[in-house]
């Protein structure tokens, strides 16, 4: 029959079609490929605002890295970003992880609350998946001989040792000795382990430590605090803190004439946030703060900002930065390893020397506790409105003001 | 040197402590009346605060002239929630009210997150940044513009409850629910009205505070317990009471800032909580509900 | 009961039926159990004595940092250190419970002043530099030792908590049917009455608090070597008292399986309407909140309550 006839022709043409698809798999699943990385984050809770920027910053990265056309060395395979929000909950956190890795992620980046990264570390040791920390500032994450967790940022000691020594330097190109330092920081995980190392480095650094107050941040007042700041005549005021009470304290300590010859953020959540300084533009002007930044003289790091200012209408920020860099190391492992393979990505993570990034520190190598051995966090001031990268001396991008006349009596 | 330190810490805690008083005053209302421990109060400050920075950023309103707008519209706000949230569980448990409010305080700290995000705002009028010295001591004028608005709206209601109907309405239900109703009190008005001057209250302290504090979702935290305290040590419904419990918790905290190590400055604030619920429960300037 | 034949058939699937879950599923159910057995802790106190404690998070707090201390410091074993943070907790909880019952503290005073002891326990933990102050203690990833708490895969870890999950219900049955249960009953009705009756209701309520926080604070252990970190905001915040509180009161407070009842709907929300709604920022919470708001307003005794149960003879 002519319908038979014409079924049969259209049967084997379809056959023959798959038939075809069948002989060539190999091209198909590679077309299809792509590798899944992980992320948690605290997108609910108080920490909500920082975790998007940093998911800001994966995201632009991701899509970079896939515009650039992929991983070349898996035929071009794409990223793909898969989410997890921890609400900043140690158990959320590892049942996040767990999913993701049942999804089959190569790796977990994450969890920004140092608590939440202790017990996390231990889900993706056990299932051997490298873990890229994003903002966790403690220590120890990185301790206990584990493999597969690794940090790009400084850690505690890195930004605290290296901004006090920052600011010693600048001290003594003005001419001007730093002997008595106070510190306020907040008494949460974060503040406190500024605070340790802030003491612990005293007696190295040459300075007296006369007055370290941890402060409790949901407080509307801090002048009490401060008070005890002033009658202890320091000549500098570390302050480790968020945004709130970093805000309070500046207001306050200027309005006490605190007496010190700067205001020093360390790992502030404030101090060089481009949208605190523009909405405080005279409380802001001259603050010092040691940070992650991005290295200012870097033709990339400015063609980054521009295309974040781009996509998201606003400045591109130091947990942006931190998030960009992280899916850079991460490309640069995928692309040596030639593999999605979690042990393959880690061994490669861990051999990497990577001078293409845009942050003020020499390559990105890592050490055995999976620490970023050239880590540096930059010195900035506020001036005219703007974050001014004033130091490591190479990365400057302008001269200090030093000593800061506004908070003398 | 000491003196010095005391006397500052002094005078800061006095001017916090006004505005502590005009957020347990609305919360002790509330108690007075509803006899429920409202949860969401630091929520609905927190609401206020956005709305004042609205207004702000939005139409240049004055941060204090908002007050203007804000009061009134979060009085009908209060309103609004008991009587569509709070009225139809009336007759619950006590712990399943309080459990009531809790969900309401998480429900509205997490819509101000979805709606405008976690990060921080600032309201900054000129003058801000003006501040004075006293005697050796600092006065931070938004700090003391606070103070004193704080005071005034407390005596505003005190008057408002001493002298016009509604007031001695209030009065009536909060301390002899019984007879209030045989006297022919419209009692589920009276509730509704007393919720809403309680987040009446809290808006205003709200645009108060504004100008020194900051405004995001979890702001209204760093109120809510507190109240509680200057609710306890100010006698549960007795709104005058609140606000002198307010003076001395902000005093209290601040010298424990100034005399203890440390951030046990809660410390001092808790202490006192539990050392007035032991000793003297219905608050001591007493006219509180006992136990 | 029909529930009881329910819960036997659900108590065989939940031993059976893990160590087939993929690990995520897994992780939930521990967290699951966990808040279920702090919930059946609190329900002693709460449900059964009808004093609503808001400062559970005191107890869970003292037995996480006494056994990791007793560990980490001294080596014992936490399972010795669960008892002696077990015990510790109940000292303390005589020690709250009778100055607040002495003092007559009822209703949201009590609940007040047991937040207060809560809260103080955590200022102070943050400012002692000997507990590791805000940084916390850690638990060394270290070689499993099942004789030390450490265990090298969840499952083990499960079928710890879901023992001590069990334990707790089954206490609560025996409290249930005992002269304390009939007298905390009697007080939880009418204090008043019950004293009136010849009941001591200081001694009886001082009963519950120290069989409630004895079991709050082994949870507290468990959490500690099971997340392997603990510092004074997970242990002593509110977040631990109001979890354990919310988990026996959607699911029934005053009823035995109330608490895991409540738990297992509880949990399943909170991480579905997060799976669903992922990328905003706090509409998962927002959705719990209201969640909670409708079922205190629709089902005030709870998921227990709405269940038909086969009368019962009639209470004495």
């Amino acid at each position: 029959m002519l319908r038979d006839h014409v079924s049969r022709r259209v049967f084997l043409q379809t056959a023959g079609a798959v038939a075809a698809l069948g002989a060539l798999p190999a091209v198909g699943r590679a077309q299809a490929k792509e590798v899944k990385l992980g992320y948690i984050l605290p997108m609910t809770g108080p920490l909500a605002f920082e975790a998007q920027l940093s998911l800001n910053g994966l995201q632009l990265a991701v899509d970079d890295v896939n515009a650039a056309g992929g991983i070349k060395s898996l035929g071009g395979a794409k990223l793909a970003l898969l989410p997890g929000d921890t609400q900043q909950k140690v158990e959320l956190g590892n049942s996040e992880a767990a999913r993701l890795i049942d999804q089959g992620v190569s790796a977990l980046i994450g969890p920004f609350s140092s608590l939440v990264a202790y017990s996390v570390r231990q889900v993706t040791e056990k299932n051997r998946t490298p873990f890229m920390l994003l903002a966790a500032v403690a220590d120890n994450l990185t301790e206990g001989g584990l493999h597969y967790v690794f940090r790009v940022q400084p850690n505690g000691k890195a930004m605290s040792t290296l901004t006090m020594n920052n600011m010693f330097e600048m001290a003594k190109t003005a001419g001007v000795a730093i002997k008595r330092v106070a510190m306020m920081h907040e008494d949460g995980n974060f503040g406190t382990t500024m605070g340790n190392h802030v003491e612990s480095f005293a007696a190295k650094l040459g300075y007296a430590l006369v007055q370290r107050i941890p402060y409790n941040l949901k407080s509307p007042d801090f002048t009490a605090e401060l008070s005890k700041v002033k009658a202890a005549k320091p000549d500098l005021l570390v302050i480790s803190g968020y945004y709130g009470d970093s805000k309070i304290i500046a207001e306050t300590a200027a309005k006490l004439r605190i007496g010190v010859h700067a205001l020093v953020g360390l790992a502030n959540a404030a101090y060089s946030n481009p949208k605190f300084i523009a909405d405080n533009r005279e409380l802001t002007d001259n603050l010092f703060d040691g940070n992650y930044w991005h290295n200012p003289q870097s033709a990339r790091a400015k063609a980054v900002f521009d295309a974040y200012q781009k996509r998201f209408n606003a400045t591109l920020t130091s947990h942006g930065v931190q998030a960009y860099t992280v899916i850079g190391v991460l490309r640069d492992a995928l692309e040596r390893a030639a593999s999605g393979d979690r042990d393959k990505l880690r061994d490669a993570i861990a051999r990497t020397n990577l001078a293409d990034h845009i942050l003020p520190q020499d390559a990105i190598k890592f050490d055995d506790t999976g620490e970023n051995a050239n880590a540096s966090p930059a010195l900035l001031q506020v001036q005219n409105g703007k974050p001014v990268v004033v130091g490591p001396a190479r990365f400057a991008e302008g001269k200090p003001v030093f000593p800061v006349p506004k908070w003398h009596g | 040197m000491t003196g010095d330190l005391l006397l500052q810490a002094a005078v800061s805690g006095f001017l916090l402590g006004g505005v502590y008083g005009l957020v347990a005053g609305g919360l002790s209302l509330i108690f007075g009346v509803l006899r429920i421990i409202n949860f969401a109060h630091g929520a609905v400050m927190m609401l206020a605060m956005y709305a004042t920075y609205w207004l702000f950023t939005l139409l240049g309103v004055d941060p204090y002239l908002s007050i203007l707008i804000t009061g009134p519209a979060f009085f009908a706000f209060g309103m609004l929630v008991q009587r569509i949230v709070i009225e139809p569980n009336r007759f619950a448990a006590e712990h399943n009210q309080l459990l009531l409010t809790l969900g309401l305080a998480l429900f509205l700290e997490n819509l101000a997150l979805v709606l405008w995000q976690g990060d921080f705002r600032t309201v900054r009028p000129a003058y801000a940044a003006a501040s004075f010295v006293l005697a050796d001591a600092l006065v931070e004028v938004p700090r003391l513009i606070a103070c004193a608005g704080a005071v005034v709206m407390a005596l505003a209601l005190f008057a408002f409850l001493r002298h016009t109907d509604v007031g001695k309405a209030i009065r009536a239900l909060s301390e002899e629910p019984e007879g209030a109703m045989l006297m022919g009190i419209d009692v589920r008005r009276i509730r509704a009205v007393a919720f809403g001057i309680g987040a009446a209250c809290v808006a205003v302290a709200g645009a108060l505070v504004a100008p020194f504090f900051y405004v995001a979702p979890d702001v209204g935290e760093s109120f809510n317990i507190v109240a509680f305290v200057v609710v306890v040590l100010g006698g549960m419904g007795n709104f005058v009471g609140a606000l002198a419990g307010g003076f001395i918790v902000g005093l209290a905290e601040s010298l424990g800032a100034t005399l203890l190590p440390g951030s046990l400055k809660q410390l001092v604030v808790f202490a006192l909580f539990v050392l007035v619920l032991l000793f003297r429960p219905a608050g001591l300037f007493g006219g509180g509900h006992g136990r | 009961m029909a529930a009881d034949g329910g819960a036997g058939l659900v108590l065989a699937l939940l031993v059976v039926v893990p160590p087939f879950l993929p690990p995520y599923f897994l992780e939930i159910l521990i967290s699951m159990m966990l808040f279920g057995y702090l919930g059946a802790a609190w329900n002693i106190l709460g449900g059964y004595a009808g004093q609503f404690s808001f400062g559970h998070a005191a107890y869970f707090g003292i037995g996480a940092y006494t056994s990791t201390l007793l560990f980490l410091r001294l080596g014992i074993t936490p399972w010795l250190g669960m008892v002696a943070g077990g015990a510790l907790a109940a000292a303390f909880g005589l020690f709250a419970g009778y100055l607040s019952f002495r003092y007559g503290l009822r209703g949201p005073y009590f609940s007040l002043v047991t937040l207060a002891f809560a809260e103080m326990l955590r200022v102070v933990a943050v400012n002692s530099k000997a507990v590791g102050a805000s940084l916390g203690l850690v638990i060394p990833t270290r070689t499993p030792a099942p004789g030390d708490f450490v265990f090298a895969g969840k499952l083990p870890y499960y079928y710890v908590i879901l023992a001590m999950a069990v334990g707790a219900v089954w206490i609560t049955r025996r409290l249930e049917t005992s002269k304390l249960g009939y007298s905390l009953r009697a007080i939880r009705e009418n204090e008043d009455a019950a004293e009136a009756a010849g009941v001591d209701a200081l001694g009886m309520k001082l009963r519950a608090m120290a069989l409630s926080s004895f079991l709050t604070a082994l949870g507290g252990t468990f959490y500690a070597q099971y997340f392997a970190y603990i510092d004074p905001t997970i242990t002593f915040g509110p977040a631990v008292s109001i979890q354990g509180m919310l988990q026996a009161i959607v699911g029934g407070a005053g009823t035995a399986l109330g608490p895991l009842l409540g738990s297992f709907v509880l949990t399943p929300i909170s991480e579905l309407s997060r799976a669903a709604i992922r990328g905003r920022a706090g509409v998962d919470v927002m959705l719990y909140g209201l969640v909670l708001m409708l079922v205190i307003s629709f089902l005030p005794h709870g998921l227990m309550g709405a269940l038909p149960r086969r009368p019962r003879r009639p209470q004495p």
